[in-house]
């Protein structure tokens, strides 16, 4: 745009002018030199002229009515309330004078705005076949292992139904694993390998440390059984030769069978004596 | 106008959970929303579908709003031209440039501007050719740059003041001034030039 200066006014303010005039806001000189000026530019006039012209086609512009599903779309994708809900709380709320929501209320717009997010993005075409699969595969998983529906509205929930179904279910799960064959079969296995394998390694350690010392080279001779290999085992036993009777008796039996044996020869008083031979059968239990 | 007080309490409303509050802001601006939203770009598919856009952005923003900063409506405005701007970068490389002879309108019957313009005077019903009228400067508007026509539909149809669209724009009052001015000769220049080609 040249800057021309006529009748006070240049190019350069016509801009500013421009919209002033139209808007009615210039009055008395500053429009009359205004209008001086768009008569005499050759620049400013055509463009006046075009700019009025340009306004005047915008005024038959009226406002479009907006679809009537657009509120209902916002409000569905932004709370996801029924509108029909809230046309009915907007009616109420506009007869009280101050609003409180309640904390129920609020608790409700702050869960439903969690969780309106991650549902509409469930509710996407792609993850409906997903969420389709899964529940098929859920109902037919429940129906092999025979969960009805039905049968969940008879379950007791008093605390001991609770806990007599929970026994019920732990005994079942018990004897269904016991049942299994395979278990059962290693079970066998396993207390066959106990039976094979417990002989060699009961010994005990102490009479480990005997068989060392042990030169005689004889057979053991195994302390937990009777001293007798049969009840049939027979032992020798003499009358007593001591002072008294009692005397006799407070000596332990086996070793005065083996004491009478090797005094009888060397003890002179005894040689008159008749031998008197006894047999006895001697039961250990 | 919209009365401060009143906004602000709505505002607070929403914010704090309130859905009537939500449904009653929406039923007071989706008209002036949806109405940018067509001028700005043609098509009333669009048009929904980016006032939708406009209002979820303003739901999860609304906390952001301060009622000293400026008036609401601003700020709604400033959200939808954001998001018009944001969309017409977005399909910057889908659009044509419509000649007029394509239809432009958003209505499935409408004629090319031309034939528009030339059965302008046939219409008996003044309503109907006020309506053609009508789809045909809407079909010249969306000929206008983006800066250019976003500053008209503001202040034309929209009716903000130019403080308001400095605010929205982002540019000095001047620059607002200008590009109405700009905006609205180029559209006549534009109409008349399809006048001149009929006749």
């Amino acid at each position: 745009m040249p800057d021309k200066t006529s009748n006070g006014v240049q190019c350069h303010e016509f801009d500013t002018l421009l919209s002033d005039a139209l808007d009615g806001v210039l009055t008395g000189v500053q429009l009359d030199a205004f209008h001086a000026h768009t008569r005499t530019c050759s620049v400013c006039g055509p463009l006046f002229a075009e700019v009025q012209a340009g306004r005047n086609w915008l005024k038959d512009l009226t406002e479009v009515e907006p679809p009537a599903s657009l509120v209902t779309n916002i409000l569905a994708s932004t709370t996801g309330v029924d509108t029909q809900r809230l046309r009915v709380n907007v009616s109420a709320s506009q007869g009280a004078s101050s609003f409180s929501p309640s904390w129920w209320e609020r608790a409700q717009a702050h869960i439903s705005g969690a969780i309106q997010p991650i549902w509409g993005t469930v509710r996407q075409p792609r993850f409906a076949m997903s969420f389709g699969m899964a529940f098929f595969s859920l109902s037919v998983a429940l129906s092999v292992l025979g969960v009805k529906p039905a049968d969940l509205r008879s379950i007791s929930l008093r605390p001991a139904a609770i806990r007599h179904t929970y026994y019920n279910t732990q005994a079942r799960v018990v004897r269904y694993y016991e049942n299994i064959r395979f278990v059962y079969e290693v079970e066998s296995r396993v207390r066959e390998l106990k039976r094979n394998v417990v002989p060699a390694e009961a010994a005990p350690a102490g009479e480990k440390k005997d068989h060392k010392n042990d030169t005689t080279q004889q057979p053991e001779q195994k302390q937990d059984r009777n001293y007798s290999q049969n009840d049939t085992h027979l032992i020798l036993a003499c009358a007593p030769l001591g002072p008294s009777v009692f005397d006799s008796l407070n000596h332990d039996p086996l070793n005065q069978d083996s004491l009478n044996l090797d005094q009888r020869d060397q003890d002179p008083l005894n040689q008159d004596l008749p031998v008197v031979s006894v047999t006895t059968y001697r039961r250990f239990v | 106008m919209e009365d401060v007080q009143v906004v602000a309490m709505l505002v607070r409303r929403c914010v704090a959970g309130d859905a009537a509050a939500w449904e009653e802001i929406v039923q007071t601006y989706n008209r002036r929303i949806y109405n940018i939203c067509y001028r700005f770009a043609g098509s009333a598919d669009d048009a929904e579908d980016l006032a939708q856009e406009v209002f979820i952005k303003m739901y999860r923003t609304l906390a952001s709003y301060d009622s000293s900063k400026g008036a609401f409506v601003t700020w709604v405005t400033t959200i939808t031209r954001n998001l018009l701007v944001d969309h017409f970068r977005k399909t910057k490389q889908d659009r044509i440039t419509d000649s007029l002879d394509a239809a432009t309108s958003a209505h499935e019957d409408a004629l090319p501007l031309s034939e528009q313009i030339q059965d302008q005077s046939a219409p008996p019903d003044a309503r109907v050719r006020s309506r053609e009228v009508g789809e045909t400067v809407h079909a010249a508007l969306a000929r206008l740059s983006p800066e250019l026509r976003e500053a008209v539909i503001l202040r034309d149809l929209q009716d903000l003041d130019y403080r308001e669209i400095a605010t929205v724009l982002k540019v000095p009052e001047g620059t607002v001034k200008s590009r109405i001015n700009r905006g609205r000769a180029e559209l006549a220049r534009l109409l008349q030039r399809t006048y001149r080609q009929v006749m």
